[in-house]
This record gives structure tokens, sequence and C-alpha cells, in this order.
């Protein structure tokens, strides 16, 4: 067990720690979500039927258009949001989204995110610093 | 990000407290994107549709109005737009929820603000639009792309509050669609057969979308035969920032920054992909549905036009919508009345369909719409809406319109 520690893009929102939820797929708040149960709800989705709610998620790129800024700021303050964001690819939807929720949320590493890190690791983000250290690597 | 001296007195709230905020907020989205520094724009459209906007963006509206005016000046002309206003559809499609009343408090603070509202989704053909290369201000997914796409102004996708703050400071960060190189297309596509319906080029543009998925890339269309309609162009961009997030699109010969491949791809060499018709015909194939029963039938995304209407109204003749079947056709108010004056809607309506006027179907509650009516599958002309409706439970397939008003007739998913 160690640590490690990945590199990104200096991001949006406060420092988090949590539990990661991850997959090789794309993220939108309107397409995927069933915002009201605080699951994925879109059945093409990898991580569909999972509570994302107090977890990190981890994904590949924003995809579609302009909803999801309202949207994230609604889900913080009806406790149906996740603890924070890691993408590969933002759009700036996402990032206007989060920063009017102040989620914390990053884009831009050094390597693919949603294959270093893996669902139900314990992972610090530090948006500010533009790192994510990995608490429970094998 | 630089600041100019107007920019530096709005953040130390010289300006009020709304434009206080809104330099404060749209500097931490530019400093994350590494915009060096502002650009001033003049029209804004802002996102406010009930659905998405929440409990809390309504709130956050109200609490700007209540500012004093001196706290709240505007610094550019605003609309918004698709709250949802048609009373006798929502009582049919909603029975339990009066929406015009949950809307009204943020329409009235929207109206306080000075934003100009307008019942018309998609606005790029309701307000006087950004000439070529001007920088703007819009928060409609399909917008972005046409204005960008089709008309040659400049936009980022500048979401609901992120459009609300460009309306107080009268700029958005310079990154992304304000910057030249960005613009320059990045993925070379050909198609090899002509799209024959509105359906297909929506599919066209699901396809690039989904291969290009990302935000930063910019594809180049080259079209075979007779160029497409700017409808068809409509359907396929936003398609592409549906399924991909795509917000520039260029096509060879017909958007004003791609006269020929060299300038489009700005000198650059680029690799160059085949969309062919049978992977269209395969993009129909996945979503399935012919013969099953037929729950709803919805046009709109984006709302039609009057040709679409009337091309609708020519299909029944005479003819019924099945009962097992509703049918749901959306256009802006305006246009609504319009097709009244030539017999249009009530020919629709005789036959059995709702004309809805006043938003669109995937944005105002279309989750809660099936559970109410127990409604599974759909059809829709609109390949967009087929995306987002699959994650609100719906087994959507797409079609043309003329599919779409038979199936409908037939109470089943025609071939």
């Amino acid at each position: 067990m160690s640590e490690a520690i990945i590199k990104g893009h200096v991001g949006i929102g406060p420092a988090v720690e949590g539990i990661a939820l991850s997959a090789s797929d794309n993220f939108s708040t309107r397409y995927d979500l069933d915002r009201d149960r605080g699951v994925v709800s879109r059945p093409s989705h990898k991580l569909y039927g999972e509570n994302y709610v107090g977890r990190i998620l981890v994904l590949n790129a924003a995809k579609g258009g302009v909803a999801s800024a309202w949207m994230l700021r609604e889900m913080v303050q009806k406790e149906k949001a996740p603890l924070g964001l890691l993408l590969n690819d933002a759009n700036p939807v996402m990032a206007q989204g989060a920063a009017f929720a102040q989620m914390p949320f990053m884009d831009r590493f050094e390597t693919d995110i949603t294959q270093f890190i893996k669902t139900g690791d314990q992972i610090i983000v530090e948006p500010a610093l533009g790192l994510v250290r990995i608490l429970s690597v094998d | 990000m630089k600041l100019n001296d107007l920019e530096q007195a709005m953040v130390e709230g010289a300006h009020g407290k709304a434009a206080q905020w809104a330099i404060e907020y749209q500097r931490s989205v530019g400093t994350f994107f590494d915009a060096e520094d502002f650009v001033p724009v003049r029209v804004i459209h802002v996102s406010t549709d009930r659905e998405t906007m929440g409990d809390s963006g309504v709130e956050f509206i109200e609490g700007l109005s209540q500012l004093p005016p001196a706290e709240r000046r505007p610094r550019s002309f605003a609309t918004a737009d698709f709250r949802g206003f048609d009373a006798d559809a929502f009582k049919f499609l909603l029975p339990g929820r009066d929406l015009i009343a949950e809307s009204a408090q943020a329409v009235a603070a929207l109206g306080k603000l000075g934003v100009v509202t307008s019942h018309a989704y998609v606005n790029d053909h309701s307000v006087t639009a950004p000439g070529f290369g001007e920088a703007c201000g819009y928060s409609g997914t399909p917008s972005v792309i046409y204005m960008n796409g089709i008309v040659g102004a400049r936009c980022n996708f500048e979401a609901g509050p992120s459009s609300l703050a460009a309306f107080f400071t009268g700029r958005v960060p310079r990154y992304g669609f304000h910057l030249d190189d960005k613009r320059i297309g990045t993925h070379g596509f050909k198609l090899e057969f002509t799209p024959e319906t509105i359906a297909d080029w929506g599919i066209v543009g699901a396809l690039i979308g989904r291969k290009l998925n990302s935000y930063w890339s910019v594809p180049i269309l080259e079209v075979a035969g007779p160029k497409p309609t700017i409808l068809d162009l409509n359907h396929m961009a936003l398609s592409m920032a549906s399924y991909g997030s795509t917000a520039m699109f260029h096509v060879i010969g017909m958007t004003p920054e791609a006269p020929d491949w060299k300038t489009a791809c700005g000198g650059r060499s680029i690799d160059t992909e085949v969309v062919s018709r049978d992977a269209v015909d395969d993009f129909y194939a996945e979503w399935g549905g012919v013969g099953e029963k037929l729950d709803i039938v919805a046009l709109s995304t984006p709302q039609l036009d009057i040709p679409e209407m009337v091309q609708i109204a020519e299909i029944f003749e005479g003819r019924q919508v099945h009962g097992n079947t509703t049918l749901l056709v959306y256009t802006p108010l305006e246009l609504k009345e319009a097709c009244a004056r030539i017999g249009v809607v009530e020919t629709i309506e005789n036959a059995g369909g709702r004309v809805v006027h006043g938003h669109d179907f995937f944005a105002t509650f279309a989750k809660e719409i099936r559970e109410a009516h127990g409604w599974e599958r759909l059809m829709t002309h609109s390949v967009k809406m087929v995306n987002i409706c699959e994650g609100y439970g719906y087994k959507p397939t797409p079609a043309s319109i003329p599919r779409c008003i038979e199936s409908a007739i037939a109470g089943k998913v025609l071939p």
C-alpha cells in the first residue's frame, strides 16, 4: 500500500477527500443521472444503477450541452451531488457549473484518470494545487 | 487573467454587487481555461428552463433582482426563454404540477433585472443575431453551435449562471472559440451519400459527436449531392453537441470559415473519415422498436418551424392518431398562432394531436411525465431527444417526421 499523486490543471472548488466512483465513460448531469434518487440512470452508461451521492466521480469527458451548470448547484443544495468531479476533458459548462456550485473539479491530467483511479479508491482532490492523491494504491 | 480598469473596478465593487459577483465568477472559469483576458459582448442568451434551474436557480435570480437598482445594472442585452407556458398542455402532461406558477417568480425576477423573456426555444431565429466574427454569450446548446458554425459569431457554451454573469459585466472570458486557432478544424469527415431526412442529418451529427467526444474538437464536413438546408445543419449540429459536446463545425463551401479544405484546416494536414449510409442505418437499428406499441410521439428539439407544421398536417389526410398513442407537436407560440391562421393547428388537433407551445419536450420534466403516464416507447425525428430521453427511462426510436406520423396513426412503430 502506498500513495500516488496525479497532476492535472489547476481546478475549481475546495479540497476534498472521499471514495472514487470511476468508469471510462462520459458525463452529463441531464443525460446520465436520476437527480432525485442520486443514481446513474442511463442504461448504456458504465455506471448504470450506481449511487454517486457522496462519491468522487471520475469519468472521461463532459458531454452534451448547457444544463449541467444550473443543475450541479441544485444537486449540492438538495444533497444529491457527488463530493467532487474529475474528468479527463472538461467543457465550459462543467467548469461553470462547478464554480457556481463550489464543487471540487479538475481536468487535464497527465494520464488517463479513469484508468489510474479505480472505484473504491480513497482519494484526496486538491484543485488549487492541481493534484489528486490516491491513498490506497497496491 | 489580465483585468482592465473597468473590470478591476467591478472586482472592487464599484459597479455594484451583481457585477462584483459576476466578474469574480467569470474570472474563476476563465482562469480554469487559461483565458488571458475578457472579450466584450453585446448580446446574451440566458438558459432558464425551470427543470434545469431548480429551486436554487430561481432563488439565486430572485436574490439578484432584490438588490437595489444601482447594485444590479446590466451591461448587455439579454433574452431568456424556455420555461414552459402552455397551461393546457401541462394540465395534460403533468396533472399534479402548475409549472406556470412555479416559473412565475423566475420570470418576474428576470423582468426586474431587465432580461427580456421570450417563450421560444433556440433563439438563434427569434432575436437579432450577432454578426460574423462578433463575440456573444449564448447559453442554448444549439444556439451556441449555430452561432459558431453557421453565423461565424464567436461563443463558448455560456450556461445559465455564466450568461447571467455576462449580462452584468458585458463581457466573457476570452478562451476556446473566441480564439482564431481554436476555431480551425481538427477532424475531417466526408459524406458518401445524401441524407434524405432531418433524422438522417441528426444521425450524421450523432456519429461525428460520438467519434470526437470532446468540446475542443472541431469537425469539418464535406457533403455529397445537394447542399443541406440550414434546418438540416441545425439538427446535425445540435446532435453533434448532444453526443459529443461539440460547439463548432465547418461544412466545406457552406459555412463562413470553410470556403475550402485548406482554409478550414488552417493549412494543416488532417485525417478524413467517411460517414456511410450503412453507419446511419446501423444507428437506426441500434434503437429498434419496430412493431412495438407506440406510447408517445414527440416532435420537438428544436421546436418545429412552419414548413414542418404544414408537412405534418398534410400527412394526416383526414386520418386519426391511434387511441394508444399521444402525439405532441412543439412550436413557439408565435408560430403556433401563425399556423392557426392557415388552419394547420386545427388539422393536427382534429386528427388527435396536441400542438404545444412555450417549451420543449425533453427539457421540461420529461422523466416525471413518463412516470405520470406510464409511457415507454417514444418516437421522434430529433436525434438529440433520443439521446436525452434514454436517460429518462424512455425507449426512443429515431425516425423521419412522416414515419413518426404514420406510426402515430398505426399506434405502433412502423418500419
